[in-house]
């Protein structure tokens, strides 16, 4: 898939917004996902630290989660009314890149995942999520999508640094999680918790 | 002197594509459960209310129309998070449509629709 959106100077929104340190939010990522051990300034700065940790929480969270052998709950109930929503609602549906003819993904569930990899982002609440899939200018989908996010932060967390954070986990997880590329990425920061605490 | 070979049609049905679909979907790693849609579930519980009638019970979460040489498929999926969605719904077109092909001789495109990701 064509998908340079990790790269760090011509992310899907031009320049990669930075870290409050400086750094650029994709490359550091990037060296986190690829196993790279931090570097003297990333082991001791916050910023650079939370962006690590970022990476390796989405790894994990990937990785432990498809090893997991479970079942769906088989309640009756469950199954009709996720049946009758599904039914109600035969359009919200994005459209996903395949070769062997048309695939559809169910745009709640990918947003509940969107928020719940947001969600648990260190400092970070995620509130809604709204993912739009433009139709090109010849009818057909173009598959990149543009997320906008609602998000709540710690008191005392560094708003520029959470903009970086938030982009760069929404992008990472469009691809590996859903496949589905992200065009843009809009965060809204609409409230703060923990004041007083910490 | 041979006797012509007399003629045969073969026909498969729906309900053979729908059900050799369906068992290979539940196949692909990553495929938790076929989701099926309001009719089906409809279905489904008159048969719990009703008892079930064994002679016809429904493929869940997979219908499929056979015109012809060619079939079409739709199923629908849930899958877990940590299997990207796109590769998944792939495979599943792709392992789906090769076996019915194999079992029937049929022309086969699948749609495929994940309705939903587990998340825990």
């Amino acid at each position: 898939m064509a998908m340079n959106a990790g790269s760090p100077a011509e992310g899907p929104d031009g320049p990669a917004p930075r870290l409050a340190c400086g750094r650029d939010a994709a490359l550091v990522w990037d060296r986190a996902a690829a196993g790279t051990p931090p570097d003297a300034h990333e082991r001791d700065c916050p910023h650079c630290n939370a962006a690590f940790a970022d990476a390796r929480g989405l790894d994990a969270v990937v990785h432990r989660m498809a090893s997991q052998d479970l079942e769906p709950p088989p309640s009756m109930m469950d199954r009709v009314m996720a049946a009758v929503r599904t039914e109600l609602r035969p359009h919200d549906l994005l459209t996903l890149s395949s070769p062997h003819g048309p695939v559809r993904l169910s745009r709640p569930a990918a947003a509940a995942v969107l928020r719940h990899v947001v969600d648990r982002m260190d400092g970070l609440r995620a509130r809604s999520c709204r993912i739009e899939q433009p139709t090109g200018a010849d009818g057909r989908a173009p598959h990149a999508a543009d997320v906008a996010i609602t998000v709540t932060a710690r008191f005392g967390v560094d708003l520029a640094s959470v903009t970086a954070r938030v982009r760069q986990m929404v992008i990472a997880a469009g691809e590996q999680a859903l496949g589905v590329p992200v065009r843009r990425v809009d965060i809204d920061v609409v409230d703060l918790f923990g004041e007083g605490t910490t | 002197m041979t006797e012509p070979d007399p003629p045969v049609r073969l026909h498969v049905g729906d309900a053979v594509v729908a059900r050799v679909a369906a068992h290979r979907a539940r196949l692909v790693p990553g495929v938790v459960a076929l989701r099926p849609d309001l009719a089906q579930a409809l279905i489904g519980i008159a048969g719990t209310v009703l008892g079930q009638d064994r002679s016809r019970p429904p493929v869940q979460g997979v219908s499929a129309s056979v015109h012809g040489r060619s079939a079409e498929v739709s199923i629908t999926i849930v899958t877990r998070l940590g299997h990207n969605c796109r590769d998944l719904a792939v495979a599943v077109q792709r392992e789906v449509a090769a076996e019915v092909s194999a079992y029937t001789g049929l022309d086969v495109v699948v749609r495929v629709t994940v309705a939903e990701v587990l998340l825990d």
